[in-house]
């Protein structure tokens, strides 16, 4: 080994955490090796300096005052909340909102998925005007309801809520109930109408 | 520990009185910096008790709490040195410059206890002048007298690395400071 290899080693020798061997071979080259040893010297020196600097010692009442500093800063941490989910609130307000809406738009009539059509038709009786068009003349099947005060009802309702500036009106097809499903009876003859006509089916 | 975590008051003054010149004496030196070092070590114990709920059961306490100080050290470090540079190039040479007229002046004559001091108080200089990261481990290893290991847990790096960081600081150091023993010597 050479002085460079011997110099590698100082700072294990010095904290004792060099091999039998490597102790050896350094103390037979500090022998040899006066420049090594001056070297080594001055790093034990430096270190002594190190561990002879006078101890820093705080000054009364200091675990008094970290006391109350940390009485003071506790409480903030105490109260630290639990982590919030943050999709709780979009997904409420999400459901809310599609739950108003479903009713807004089953109040007012307008087609929702495919389940819900048939318990809106059951649910609503379905309006139909006395009609000024020229048809066939209604079968028996052809099921229409004419009570004039739930007409007069409905439309109080649905004025509030339509523009009728287009209003057309509608011939009903039949419809039958079977296992919870409505299900159109197909009995009218596919004469075409005179006029505007508009079916709405169940 | 686990009396501060559930609170006990008691227990934790007990505490800070066991390593509170341990603490103080580690920032103290780390920053070269008396008066800063009791606040800075204020910090560090409120800091225990505050995250007191985070220490892990059967881990060593002075290992947790060194990691707290020598981060905290580490941080005000970085803090001072930015705010020097913004201030004056000027004063962070001051901090990291050579003082040595101080020592060769002639007309001191033999070793006091003034001389003492102050060959102390450059022994403090020279180690502020050693590069953070050096410094940290030199003053945990040279000072504090951890073993390595620990070291490497409190600064979060190998063993390996801990080993090659406290040789250059030596290294760093000797060469400050034997030009101003050997002043001092030949006085």
């Amino acid at each position: 080994m050479n002085c460079g290899q011997a110099r590698n080693l100082f700072s294990a020798y010095w904290d004792d955490e060099i091999t039998q061997g490597e102790r050896e071979w350094l103390e037979s080259h500090f022998s040899s090796c006066p420049s090594c040893r001056r070297e080594y010297d001055a790093l034990a020196r430096t270190l002594e300096a190190l561990s002879d600097l006078p101890r820093v010692e705080v000054s009364n009442g200091f675990a008094d005052r970290v006391l109350a500093a940390a009485k003071r800063r506790s409480p903030a941490v105490d109260r630290m909340p639990v982590p919030v989910r943050r999709w709780v609130p979009i997904t409420a307000t999400a459901v809310l909102l599609a739950i108003v809406a479903a009713m807004v738009m089953q109040w007012s009539g307008m087609p929702l998925g495919p389940r819900h059509q048939g318990s809106v038709a059951l649910e609503q009786p379905v309006l139909t005007q006395p009609q000024p068009v020229q048809t066939e003349p209604a079968t028996p099947a052809m099921a229409t309801v004419t009570s004039p005060d739930w007409v007069a009802r409905a439309a109080g309702v649905t004025d509030s809520l339509f523009d009728h500036s287009e209003d057309v009106e509608f011939i009903l097809d039949p419809v039958t109930l079977r296992k919870g499903r409505a299900h159109t009876v197909v009995r009218v003859q596919p004469e075409p109408a005179r006029g505007e006509q508009a079916v709405i089916t169940f | 520990m686990g009396r501060v975590a559930e609170g006990d008051e008691r227990a934790f003054t007990e505490l800070v009185r066991r390593f509170q010149g341990r603490v103080t004496n580690l920032v103290s030196r780390v920053l070269n910096d008396r008066e800063a070092s009791e606040d800075l070590a204020q910090e560090v114990f409120v800091r225990v008790f505050v995250h007191r709920r985070n220490y892990r059961r059967g881990s060593k306490f002075s290992t947790w709490l060194f990691t707290i100080a020598a981060n905290l050290a580490k941080n005000e470090i970085r803090r001072r040195v930015r705010r020097r540079n913004w201030f004056s190039l000027d004063a962070l040479q001051e901090v990291l410059g050579d003082s040595s007229p101080h020592l060769a002046d002639p007309t001191e004559g033999k070793e006091t206890s003034m001389q003492r001091q102050q060959l102390q108080g450059m022994v403090g200089k020279a180690i502020a002048s050693v590069p953070e990261k050096y410094r940290l481990a030199l003053v945990l290893r040279d000072i504090e007298g951890f073993p390595y290991e620990e070291i490497g847990e409190m600064l979060n790096i190998p063993g390996g690395t801990v080993r090659s960081r406290i040789n250059r600081a030596r290294g760093i150091l000797k060469r400050k400071l034997v030009p101003l023993m050997r002043r001092e010597g030949t006085q």
